[in-house]
């Protein structure tokens, strides 16, 4: 530190700061917490290993979790882009219904309809994509905030679900090649956390190697420094809308596959598991602060203790209280930190 | 300190094109008339210094520069050629960096990203849209070794300290206006104000180095320093460019006459005798980590100054004895009283009142009125309006805080005028015992201080305590009765300024 070095006398005798010798403290707090997170997820492991030696540990029942990890896996990687931002997405559940629905009736389905797998998949796609960026130009034009803006857009989203729903019958997909992809494993791991796993690739990718991810922190960390280094802040909060919705739109694909049908609320429950799964992972949610494979790992933690606690026989109403407890404890670990009194943590 | 060899360096480098030409600039924000035709040339190398009380129209005549506000009237020219700025872009594309007055590093991205944030748009440190962080480090490092720093391009800039930061705002700017392959014109916004005596010396020199790659405007509150470093200093007043003076034809006095448009008063000070019974007392007060041992006692009408470098703890024991944090052993008496699991509410009661340094973040609610945060240290859950409205005009007089609007955001007063508010919530009450200052100077400018410090010396005539941690030596000894030097967290040497008073020297050996 140069404070201590020298004071006055002539500039030239400041001594240069040895800089190069001190570590890096941030890295290093986000390896331990990392590090931390995996301890936590192999402590978890071992924990309902022992509660339920027969049921937990079987490869059947790691494939389950697998499964039903990968849709949340998706939609965090969205979320925690926009949470990066400073933003919220409460749209995610209205937008997995829309593209599901769009994607279910263009595909082989019980009410009929002919076999158009690939405009199937790119009308959901467009599905969330007009969605993420309508969500992105009605916050950054018209200056609402993203709390309210995808409040409604989650209900524009069940909205559209719906009108395409019609008021005919359920449709259910009759092709079996397309409700069984999901669980069928390659290499013992499942399509669907497969199809995750690359998702999550492309998001590391985003936040580590490009400018919009990069900007992303810049916008979270505070918007106006941003915007004066020449940031075009709007374009990119619209871009990460638009990422939020292609994710949305992707898990509410893989859902309905999963599902077997089209439902406007084929994404219930979702938006409450990913919102948590980030904010335990130490991504802020006041933005800046952050990334995806911690998203990731929050998101295994929950659906691992979720399977955990069902497999040791818990009952429901325990198993959410239990959830709750974790995730104020995680919050509360993850700040520790920033507790000083008068310091205003942001 | 001479360092005109240096400066005479870059100008004989220059051509005849000015780096800047303003011509009747003017800008209004409803009915004021901030800036009033500015007429203002910088030549190549040349360091301009800029000085004005708050609200002489510097801080917008800088916005119109960096291009964050466009001007109403009036033509400026960069390197001959007529600019037009639509944003901060422009004014980078131009070859104009800023270092603005509150830091502006984006805390969670690398140096090297906050050095080129405008590089790295610009091209070849992306490639099919990925970064290249290899070639994004090798050129920040490039241009930190240009201004002299020994960073490391990869750190994160939330682990730096502050002058290091500063270091890392100002590689920004060179690289700014070098990538721009003109010559650079860098502007400092009081880069100096939150500085430590020991970071300053380094910083000026740094300053004159930049003035061989480019010419510099820097803008400061401290007159010694302006010439110290600068070939020439332009003085604002109300909206107008009052002088343009070569800085060795003027003086402090002159300067300073020039800026508020009356002369500076000699401060009078009586000195007072340590009487009274200790209002606060800190026996033996320690942290780990933060500080040891540390004792002093704060009577009435008596200023008790704490001086020391950036490591030595004193703002902790300042905020310790406010409550604001813990401390592990040690002893706090309040009016005679032993006090345990000190907070803030508690010590508010008890008559104490505090000013941070984080003005800010701590010291005020920007988006509640002037007269809100007047009101926020009552007690009593209910609030009678007129009362309130009549106090706060009344405070608004005493500290002439301009405009007189109570009623506005205080977030869109100057930083002056926010402080004077910040200090008249404490003022105001009639139970106040004791006001512990950190900083109460800062970032301010003369006028405003002159007031402030007015108001101290009103306060302690009055019969109140204290503690105050100023931003420089002469503060101290210019305020206080008695001066504690801190270093590493002890007491190295306690003054009774009545009986022996420390020079400069004294307090600057203790502090290291």
């Amino acid at each position: 530190m140069a404070n201590t070095d020298t004071l006055t006398g002539p500039p030239a005798a400041t001594a240069p700061p040895p800089a190069r010798v001190r570590s890096r403290p941030s890295r290093r707090r986000d390896r331990i917490e990392i590090a931390g997170l995996i301890g936590a997820l192999v402590l978890m492991v071992i924990v309902f290993t022992i509660a339920s030696p027969d049921r937990f540990p079987t490869l059947a029942n790691l494939q389950t979790v697998l499964d039903q990890a990968s849709v949340p896996l998706i939609i965090g990687v969205g979320a925690t882009l926009v949470i990066l931002l400073g933003s919220i997405d409460l749209s995610i559940e209205g937008v997995m219904g829309a593209a599901g629905m769009a994607f279910v009736l263009l595909i082989p389905n019980s009410r009929g309809g002919e076999d158009h797998f690939l405009l199937a998949i790119l009308a959901a796609l467009a599905m969330g994509l007009a969605l993420g960026v309508t969500t992105g130009l009605v916050h950054t034009r018209l200056k609402v905030p993203t709390f309210i803006v995808t409040l409604g857009i989650w209900y524009v989203g069940l909205g559209v679900a719906t009108l395409l729903f019609g008021t005919d019958s359920i449709p259910t997909i009759t092709s079996n090649a397309i409700t069984d992809w999901p669980q069928n494993t390659f290499l013992a791991l499942p399509h669907s956390f497969l199809l995750a796993a690359v998702v999550i690739a492309v998001g590391v990718l985003i936040t580590r190697y490009t400018r919009l991810g990069r900007f992303t922190y810049a916008i979270g960390d505070d918007e106006s420094i941003a915007r004066d280094n020449g940031v075009h802040v709007s374009r990119y909060k619209v871009a990460v809308f638009a990422v939020a919705g292609l994710c949305s739109a992707i898990a509410g694909i893989l859902a309905s596959m999963q599902l077997g049908a089209g439902q406007a609320t084929v994404g219930i429950g979702n938006l409450f598991l990913t919102i948590p799964a980030v904010v335990i992972g130490g991504t802020s949610l006041g933005g800046g602060r952050g990334g995806i494979i911690r998203t990731a790992l929050g998101v295994l933690l929950l659906v691992t203790l979720n399977n955990g606690l069902i497999v040791a026989g818990v009952s429901a109403n325990i198993r959410s209280g239990v959830a709750g407890l974790v995730l104020i404890v995680a919050v509360v670990a993850a700040s520790w930190a920033n507790r000083g009194r008068l310091a205003v943590a942001k | 300190m001479t360092d005109s060899d240096l400066i005479t360096d870059g100008r004989a480098a220059g051509a005849d094109v000015p780096v800047l030409r303003l011509r009747g600039l003017q800008k209004r924000f409803g009915q004021l008339h901030a800036l009033k035709g500015i007429d203002l040339e910088i030549r190549r190398g040349e360091v301009v210094g800029l000085i004005g009380e708050n609200g002489a129209g510097k801080s917008t005549l800088l916005k119109i520069l960096t291009g964050i506000q466009p001007a109403d009237e009036g033509t400026f020219e960069v390197n001959g050629e007529r600019a037009r700025f639509r944003g901060p872009r422009d004014a980078v594309a131009a070859g104009i960096g800023v270092v603005h007055q509150e830091q502006s590093l984006l805390l969670h991205l690398s140096v090297a990203e906050n050095i080129q944030m405008h590089a790295a748009d610009a091209g070849d440190g992306v490639r099919l849209g990925l970064y290249r962080w290899g070639r994004i480090n090798r050129r920040a490092q490039k241009v930190l070794d240009q201004v002299g720093s020994k960073l490391d391009p990869r750190w994160r800039v939330s682990d730096l300290t502050f002058v290091e930061r500063q270091m890392v705002e100002i590689a920004r700017a060179v690289a700014a206006g070098t990538d721009a392959n003109a010559t650079p014109l860098l502007v400092l916004d009081e880069p100096t104000s939150l500085l430590e005596p020991a970071e300053l010396a380094a910083l000026e020199k740094e300053i004159r180095q930049i003035a061989r790659l480019g010419s510099v405007i820097f803008v400061s509150h401290r007159l010694d320093e302006i010439l110290r470093v600068c070939d020439r200093v332009v003085v604002m007043r109300n909206g107008e460019v009052v002088a343009d003076r070569s800085t060795d034809a003027v003086g402090e006095d002159e300067l300073f006459e020039l800026m508020i448009g009356r002369a500076a008063k000699a401060p009078e000070r009586e000195v007072r005798a340590a009487t009274g019974e200790p209002v606060l007392e800190v026996s033996g007060l320690t942290r780990r980590g933060a500080f040891h041992d540390v004792s002093f006692a704060a009577r009435p009408g008596r200023v008790v100054a704490l001086v020391g470098t950036s490591g030595s703890g004193r703002e902790a024991v300042c905020r310790a004895a406010f409550g604001a944090e813990g401390y592990d052993s040690g002893e706090l008496k309040v009016a005679g009283r032993r006090v345990e699991s000190w907070t803030i509410p508690k010590a508010i009661a008890a008559g104490l009142g505090y000013v941070p340094s984080e003005r800010r973040v701590e010291g005020m609610v920007g988006g509640m009125s002037a007269i809100d945060n007047l009101s926020l240290t009552r007690s009593g859950a209910l609030i009678a309006p007129g009362k309130q409205k009549q106090q706060a005009s009344e405070w608004f007089e005493r500290l002439d805080v301009r405009p007189r609007g109570p009623k506005l955001e205080l977030e869109r007063f100057s930083g002056g005028n926010q402080q004077k508010v910040v200090l008249a919530k404490w003022l105001k009450d009639q139970g106040l015992k004791a006001l512990l200052l950190d900083h109460p100077l800062r970032g301010l400018d003369p006028g405003a201080g002159d007031t402030v410090k007015r108001e101290i010396r009103t306060a302690c005539a009055a019969g109140i305590a204290v503690v105050l941690l100023p931003d420089t030596l002469e503060e101290a000894l210019e305020m206080a009765d008695e001066i504690l030097v801190l270093r590493d967290g002890g007491i190295t040497a306690v003054y009774d300024v009545a009986v022996d008073a420390p020079t400069t020297l004294d307090l600057l050996e203790k502090q290291l």
